[in-house]
């Protein structure tokens, strides 16, 4: 009968033990750790195990947990501060394909077979082997592709395009609660939500998920699927505006006989088309 | 419609664009964002500027559509 409630105590402590020091580890996803690392965690849990069913003396694994919890902490603090460390513990990336060729010397190095490299090449869209233009390995097994420049997809930049730049949207209304951390980020109050939400024509409480981005506009999704919320499109009404804008002013333009006054319409007309240009990206983008 | 009452709508749209851009220059966190957008509204209030100048004319030519 005492036994039983031996175990129950140590496993209990143990659980809490062993929480606590995992977390002092680190927060590395298993599947992003070195083989050491997973060595690491595996000893650590095999211990915690066996001293919870009482296998081995309580204070000879204690002892053996807190050195495979201390020294890994201290080693990872070491390689913090040294390059030389680092390379020591964590090994170095290995390059598996440079300037779009296999180093074959590298593959038998880290026992990597041509088929295992091609699967994680087609795991990361790359099924020709002629698009890839560098392949590297990383400490922690996985292998990261860089494509060749033709083949990369298209970013704005490539386009020659301006866009505008996108701070990140803020979350401010979640279950129907109204946030006040993100809403007092963006500098706005709840009055102001609530006259958004008001100009929608819904109540906050029947708002699932509320997020204003960068610009200030608000986005909702209702728990009622079937009502239907005007989105935003501000900044599209107005681009078109100061099209029409232009527009009017050309017509206005050809319309006129005084050549001063068609002077001053055509004027005002390229200056509407110019910041049109300008703010295409802002307004649109 | 009359010329008058024409230039007077694009007055009235130019104004509506002005304002709500003036509301994005507030609500918007990003700098770059905001200057383009001030500059925008300077250009606009010259516009503006113009065809309410053009307004007071047109409205001493045609006396009959004076006002809204």
């Amino acid at each position: 009968m005492k036994e039983w409630i031996d175990v129950l105590i140590r496993s209990a402590s143990l659980f809490f033990l062993t929480l606590l020091l995992v977390r002092i580890l680190g927060k590395r996803q298993p599947s992003r750790m070195t083989p050491f690392n997973f060595v690491n965690y595996m000893v650590i849990a095999i211990i915690a195990a066996l001293i919870s069913v009482n296998l081995i003396n309580p204070v000879w694994g204690s002892i053996a947990l807190g050195v495979w919890v201390i020294l890994p902490v201290t080693l990872d603090y070491l390689a913090l501060k040294s390059k030389w460390i680092h390379d020591l513990v964590n090994g170095k990336p290995t390059i598996l394909v440079k300037d779009g060729k296999v180093m074959e010397e590298n593959l038998i190095q880290v026992k990597c077979t041509g088929e295992e490299l091609l699967r994680e090449l087609r795991s990361k869209n790359a099924f020709n082997l002629a698009d890839v233009e560098f392949a590297v390995m990383e400490t922690t097994g996985d292998i990261n592709v860089m494509m060749k420049s033709d083949k990369k997809p298209v970013t704005p930049f490539d386009l020659g395009r301006k866009v505008s730049p996108r701070p990140e949207p803020q979350t401010v209304i979640l279950d129907g609660n109204i946030l006040n951390e993100p809403l007092s980020n963006l500098g706005l109050n709840q009055e102001w939500l609530k006259v958004q939400l008001e100009n929608m024509g819904v109540t906050p409480d029947n708002v699932f998920i509320g997020q204003v981005d960068g610009s200030g506009d608000l986005y909702i999704d209702l728990f009622d699927d079937a009502l239907q919320v005007p989105q935003p499109k501000v900044k599209e009404l107005v681009f078109a505006n100061l099209e029409k804008c232009q527009a009017d002013l050309m017509s206005f333009a050809l319309d006129t006989k005084d050549p001063k006054i068609k002077n001053m319409y055509l004027q005002n007309a390229n200056k509407i088309e110019q910041i049109t240009v300008k703010l295409e990206p802002f307004l649109l983008r | 419609m009359t010329v008058g009452s024409k230039v007077k709508q694009a007055v009235s749209n130019l104004k509506g664009i002005k304002s709500t851009l003036e509301v994005y220059t507030l609500q918007t966190g990003d700098e770059e964002t905001s200057s383009a957008y001030k500059e925008a509204l300077v250009v606009i209030n010259e516009v503006l500027n113009d065809l309410e100048k053009r307004v007071q004319t047109l409205e001493l030519e045609e006396p009959q559509f004076k006002g809204l």
